[in-house]
């Protein structure tokens, strides 16, 4: 490959210095003139019929500047689609789940806007309530919308091949059901929004999101103003982990009260809200059918996932489909069933979340265990013999471009010694491996694609401008870093203005994985546009065609001799003075099938590329207290090049705290009648420092045909396949295979326990 | 009622009226506004608003403001070098790429700061224990306790 001087180095993050000294600015960091204190008054029923809303005691309460019900809103409903519109930022006639936004205060501090909160009189008729799928599903259960009989909200279906066929002809078939409850996020951030409006009707807000244009559009519709009056800016962003996509609650809620109370507000969430009242991830159960050949090759594979969506849509139609795409990806499969269903309960609302629902992938890897035991085919073989490949086409009839899979389980498979060790560690003591695999974006609409704008000054410095929003993954150096390398400047040489819908272009969000290749893509087209421009310039200057330049160390000089050279800023000079553009424009929309919708036509191109990985662990469990040390990981995955090795490792090893160390062992949530019980980091158990075991990174690169320089994206796959290494591994060493998730204490207790009495 | 109290904020002598019944948190943040040392939780678990005091690395939600009269105080604002260079924690969270969403590092240095300052060659088990009331959801960890460590062989 070409020698790079910034791309494929451990490059230090242009971002991370002023987060070190404190300096990074966050959303609840702002401080505004005149600024107001935002409380938002929740729902104590899970569900119930709002009778009525007196706010008039709180109105009058000094220092109140703003209260604000449905009734201040048009009454419209969001949806991420036209089909599941069902969200009132505000609601009208119900509340649907303990914690739903119902009205909201504005006041010069935090103390008024809380005794305003108090003095707001609610009246509710409380309805019944289903906690569960099962309840939710039952004959007479109560509707919690209209519009979707028997709270069936999404349900998706895909049927490729035979799988009746497939199951016929079938040497070994098993089917098997696997549980998790919700997860959540826990960003280090909790949600905060500041709004404020200028006199001509701009709204400028800043809140922690996942794609400035994402929410600049719902708020332009409910506000009913246009989108260049809509000024989303950058702030830092504390973690999104796949929630803080979709437009919030207090957004909304934020815009309006500073709308009415004339001044700026700031919401800042408690801990409790940010669990509650943003996002949680989907409980889940997953049925699931696998029949192999001798040889372990999977035949065919009917799955059928039931997903506790909580009261609203959310990201639903996704949220349902990826979990099973993942897998679908990671593995060969001809005759493949999915039938996905969404089903709504009066709790929080479920979007999406990084590991994408323990049960679905730690259910498929580990009935391919299961299976391999029957057949005697170690798991890590069965991984091997079903592992997707380049050139093939998954069931759904997206090409894979590039697929490192094999590679990935081969690796990880000869560090950790698994020869060595499967079958033959002591007693609870155990080995697993997990595979998986991601997307980089998805069919999105107009908003697929991305594009950059790069504008060169007189002393040749740049300003990038473009879309792409960083949530903490490292995607502003990841922007520098590109056009820096394409214009052959340095880092310190670019600026960079990102993320902010006043000035920047199209771009669809990190969400999904997407924005290395589409974002990166198109900024590193911008660059080209510009150098190309330049060379064009000094290719006059010097007599020599374009292709005979190189722009390097700030200078453009030609390649076969270096000493014909101008620096960079006297080609923008001749440029201006000749009063030629030398601005530069990229765009990238990735090769995606436009047709292909999550409900009614789940086939065709769903990415322009997928990611793939594979985890191993090693684990110990003490038979007297349940409790699992890990000793050792290896983290694989093929991220096609890496741009900046050590930001990949980070992404590594975080993605491995969250879905394996925190997803399998400790994390879930405890509730009572639709409420909470454990909304805090340590009720729910996050991973902390002490908890984490040695991880050995393992890159794998396979040269993406059209990623930027080959890459892909950074790492996500390994929070799924390190969930269900974890799951293989403590399986591996009780010698019980687990089927409910997270792996806590008391089920690994029991599973042994359950194993003793069936042996005697 | 307020109440004056006199302390030391990152080596200068101050002299505050407060309200009893803040927290440091609240002085630093909403009085002073000084938001390097952030609220991820206030109540004590996520360790976001970990400031020094006296050498010690403490939670400042739950440290009541009056508690400060007479101490040393030091936040992440403090850490700095005075010509603006970074101190070497700093500068080793980000060359071992120990940052990503950043919002618990302010806390994190101030918690293996506290610790360096008391110890030269701390094992890493001390390094973990040091940190193991801050939270981070992004790195696993593991570049975080590399940047400390890089610093503790350092010396």
């Amino acid at each position: 490959m070409k020698k790079f001087d910034l791309i494929g180095k451990d490059m230090k993050r242009v971002d991370t210095a002023s987060k070190a000294t404190g300096e990074a600015l966050f959303s609840g960091d702002l401080i505004l003139p005149r600024m107001l204190v935002g409380k938002v008054l929740r729902s104590p029923y899970p569900h119930a019929r709002i009778i009525s809303i007196d706010t008039s005691k709180a109105e009058k309460l000094p220092g109140v500047k703003a209260v604000i019900t449905a009734k201040d809103m048009s009454g419209d409903k969001w949806g991420v689609f036209k089909y599941t519109q069902d969200q009132q930022f505000l609601p009208t006639e119900k509340v649907r789940y303990v914690g739903e936004e119902v009205a909201a205060v504005a006041a010069v501090d935090e103390d008024t806007a809380l005794e305003a909160l108090s003095l707001i009189d609610v009246q509710y008729e409380p309805l019944p309530a289903v906690f569960t799928v099962d309840d939710a599903l039952a004959p007479n259960a109560p509707l919690i919308h209209d519009v979707y009989p028997s709270n069936i909200n999404i349900h998706v279906k895909i049927d490729v091949g035979d799988v009746e066929k497939g199951f016929s002809e079938s040497f070994l078939v098993r089917e098997d059901t696997f549980t998790a409850p919700e997860d959540s996020y826990f960003q280090g951030e909790p949600y905060a929004v500041a709004a404020q409006f200028d006199n001509a009707g701009n709204l400028e807000i800043w809140m922690p999101n996942a794609g400035p244009h994402l929410k600049a559009k719902p708020l332009s519709n409910v506000l009913k103003i246009p989108l260049n009056k809509v000024r989303v800016r950058k702030i830092t962003i504390g973690g999104a982990f796949g929630g803080r996509s979709e437009i919030a609650p207090a957004d909304v809620i934020c815009a309006f009260l500073a709308r009415k109370a004339k001044r700026p507000v700031k919401i800042i969430y408690t801990r409790e809200e940010n669990t509650v009242a943003t996002r949680q991830a989907h409980a889940m159960v997953t049925t699931i059918k696998t029949g192999v050949d001798k040889e372990g090759h999977v035949v065919a594979r009917d799955i059928t996932c039931r997903m506790d969506g909580g009261a609203y849509s959310s990201t639903g139609p996704i949220a349902v489909s990826v979990p099973f795409l993942c897998m679908e990806q990671a593995y060969r499969m001809e005759n493949i069933r999915y039938n996905g269903y969404r089903i709504l309960t009066n709790k929080p609302i479920r979007g999406m979340f990084r590991t994408h629902g323990r049960a679905f992938a730690c259910g498929v890897d580990t009935q391919l265990d299961m299976l391999g035991a029957e057949l005697g085919i170690d798991p890590l073989t069965m991984r091997l013999r079903n592992a997707r490949q380049t050139g093939d086409y998954t069931p759904t009839k997206s090409f894979v471009a590039s697929c490192g899979m094999t590679e990935t389980i081969i690796r990880t498979g000869e560090q950790s010694g698994w020869k060595e060790k499967f079958g033959k560690l002591p007693p609870f003591h155990g080995i697993g491996i997990g595979t998986n695999s991601v997307q980089t974006g998805f069919p999105m609409g107009i908003r697929g694609g991305s594009q950059a704008f790069i504008k060169l000054n007189e002393d040749g410095g740049i300003t990038v401008i473009t879309g792409i929003v960083d949530n903490g993954q490292g995607n502003d150096n990841m922007i520098v870093q590109i056009a820096a390398e394409e214009l052959g400047i340095s880092p310190d040489d670019v600026q960079l203005i990102s993320a902010d819908t006043e000035v920047t272009p199209s771009d669809p969000g990190s969400y999904s994985m997407c924005e290395t290749f589409i974002g990166g893509n198109a900024v590193r087209l911008a660059a080209q546009d510009v150098k190309m421009k330049l060379f064009k310039i000094a290719a006059g200057e010097f007599g020599v065609g374009e292709d005979e330049l190189t722009a390097r160390d700030r200078k453009i000089f030609v390649t076969s001799n270096p000493e014909k050279s101008m620096n960079i800023a006297k080609a923008v000079r001749i440029a201006l003075s000749r009063n030629e553009s030398i601005s530069g424009e990229g765009s990238y929309w990735p090769n995606v099938d436009a047709k292909r919708e999550w409900v009614k036509n789940p086939y065709g191109q769903l990415s322009e590329t997928f990611s793939f990985g594979t985890v191993i662990v090693e684990v110990k469990v003490d038979p007297e207290t349940g409790q699992v040390e890990v000793i050792e990981a290896w983290a694989a995955q093929d991220v096609g090049y890496a741009l900046n090795p050590k930001v990949i490792e980070g992404q590594f090893e975080g993605g491995f705290a969250m879905g394996g160390q925190g997803g399998m062992l400790s994390e879930f949530h405890q509730w009572h009648e639709g409420r909470v019980l454990n909304p805090t980091h340590l009720g729910y158990m996050v991973p902390l420092a002490i908890d984490m075991p040695k991880i050995n990174n393992i890159i794998v690169e396979t040269i993406d045909p059209n990623g930027p320089y080959g890459a892909k994206e950074a790492g996500m796959s390994v929070a799924m396949s390190a969930a269900q290494a974890y799951s293989g591994a403590i399986s591996n060493a009780i010698g019980v295979y687990l089927k409910d998730f997270p792996l806590t204490p008391d089920i690994i207790l029991k599973a042994i326990e359950g194993k003793g009495k069936r042996e005697q | 009622m307020k109440k004056e109290i006199t302390f030391t904020l990152n080596k200068e002598k101050t002299i505050m009226e407060v309200d009893p019944q803040w927290t440091l948190l609240h002085l630093l943040r909403e009085v002073l506004e000084m938001t390097g040392t952030k609220e991820g939780c206030g109540y004590g678990e996520c360790g976001a608003c970990t400031v020094i005091i006296d050498g010690e690395a403490v939670n400042s939600c739950l440290y009541p403001v009056m508690e400060v009269e007479g101490r040393s105080v030091m936040t992440i604002e403090g850490v700095a070098l005075k010509d603006g260079s970074l101190d070497p924690i700093q500068q080793a969270f980000v060359d071992e790429g120990a940052v990503q969403c950043g919002f618990c590092i302010p806390g994190m240095i101030m918690s293996s700061k506290a610790l360096l300052d008391k110890k030269d060659k701390p094992t890493e088990e001390e390094i973990k224990e040091s940190i193991e009331g801050n939270l981070c959801r992004c790195t696993g960890y593991v570049k975080i306790v590399d940047a400390i460590k890089s610093v503790a062989g350092g010396r």
